[in-house]
């Protein structure tokens, strides 16, 4: 099972680079993605999956996108 | 719908008097130029925004607006003239939303910052220039706004809102606008615009990545998820390119909202990243 996840802004070092393909396994949620990311939890502001916002505990499917931003506030 | 004053009828005959026929793209229409709804608003005593929603329901067209006539119909161009936005920052997005919102003839803006222009701000902030760095943002925007529209009535607060002042700003708005550079006010301006019942439109950035937003009165919006600390604008910076775009997008969904429009990004945040060139719309 792989998903494609994108890291924006202060989280783009964090993109691996297999992340259009990254690998998971059945289980795997938001939250041990982003550990194994080395993003730490107090980073993550925005999460989405497919286009709907999820949280740490949303569970990943094969074939899944998911959009890791954090605090964005400039104006 | 406009305010139509008790000496209509005796305005509407002086509009007539001076409009000329002009092409528009569905055939000739009775046009005014700029100075025909300044001589008319003077001698009624009118603001411009009054005499051209006037004109608009008797089919004449101000010429400022024919470009956008495809776009923005006459019976939706009198709504957006009697409309009233309160627009929160006048820096970087604040500066360009009101460029846009001037030039779109919303006719009645009330706008509050308390900065000065300075040399930083030139990289993004339309309104700063050589000549407005030390000078109130918000005596500035006066200015702005009325070398391009003087229909338009601009009321500036050169001040910073806190959490108990936004209600006040906010009561005679129909469409609030989240201007604000930093996350430190927005959640207080996003309660305060519930509050009062109007819709809020949102937008931030950091680098080349930014967040449109529009929230309705009691749904979650950005602020209720980006917290109140640091953010990633203050490593990143704010180029220009974001800034406009980001300000862009509020400023279409401003129009949706004032001409009854679907706001597209209602209850949505749309994320752009300009990085990879993509946008995506995410429904909160």
């Amino acid at each position: 099972m792989t998903i494609q996840v994108k890291c924006f802004a202060t989280l783009a070092s964090h993109l691996p680079e297999n992340s259009d393909e990254f690998p998971i396994e059945q289980g795997d949620t938001v939250r041990s993605v982003a550990q194994r990311l080395g993003i730490g939890e107090e980073e993550l502001h925005l999460i989405f999956i497919n286009n709907a916002r999820a949280d740490l505990d949303s569970e990943l499917s094969n074939g899944d996108r998911l959009g890791l931003f954090p605090a964005v506030g400039g104006g | 719908m406009p305010e139509v004053p008790a000496t209509a009828p005796r305005i509407i005959e002086a509009l007539w008097e001076r409009a000329q026929p002009d092409e528009m793209p569905g055939g000739p229409a009775p046009m005014l130029s700029c100075a025909d709804v300044s001589e008319v608003a003077e001698r009624f005593g009118l603001s411009g925004w009054q005499v051209e929603a006037a004109a608009l329901s008797e089919g004449m067209v101000p010429r400022r607006y024919s470009r956008s006539m495809n776009a923005v119909t006459p019976a939706q161009q009198a709504t957006i003239l009697s409309t009233r936005v309160a627009l929160v920052g006048l820096g970087g997005l604040g500066g360009t939303l009101l460029d846009q919102l001037a030039r779109t003839g919303f006719g009645r803006i009330h706008a509050v910052d308390g900065d000065v222009f300075e040399e930083s701000n030139l990289n993004r902030q339309a309104l700063s220039t050589m000549k407005t760095v030390g000078t109130p943002k918000a005596e500035t925007a006066v200015a702005r706004c009325a070398e391009i529209n003087p229909s338009v009535e601009i009321e500036t607060t050169n001040a910073f809102l806190d959490r108990d002042q936004f209600a006040a700003f906010l009561q005679d708005a129909d469409i609030a606008v989240d201007a604000l550079g930093g996350l430190r006010h927005r959640l207080a301006l996003q309660e305060a615009a519930a509050e009062a019942g109007i819709p809020l439109v949102t937008g931030a950035l950091a680098g080349w990545t930014g967040y449109v937003g529009t929230v309705m009165p009691g749904q979650i919006g950005p602020a209720s998820i980006m917290g109140t600390d640091n953010s990633a604008e203050q490593t990143l910076g704010c180029p220009a390119p974001t800034v406009s775009l980001v300000a862009s997008i509020m400023a279409a969904e401003v129009v949706a909202l004032a001409t009854d429009r679907p706001a597209s990004l209602s209850g949505n945040i749309l994320v752009i990243d300009l990085d990879s060139g993509s946008f995506e719309k995410v429904s909160l």
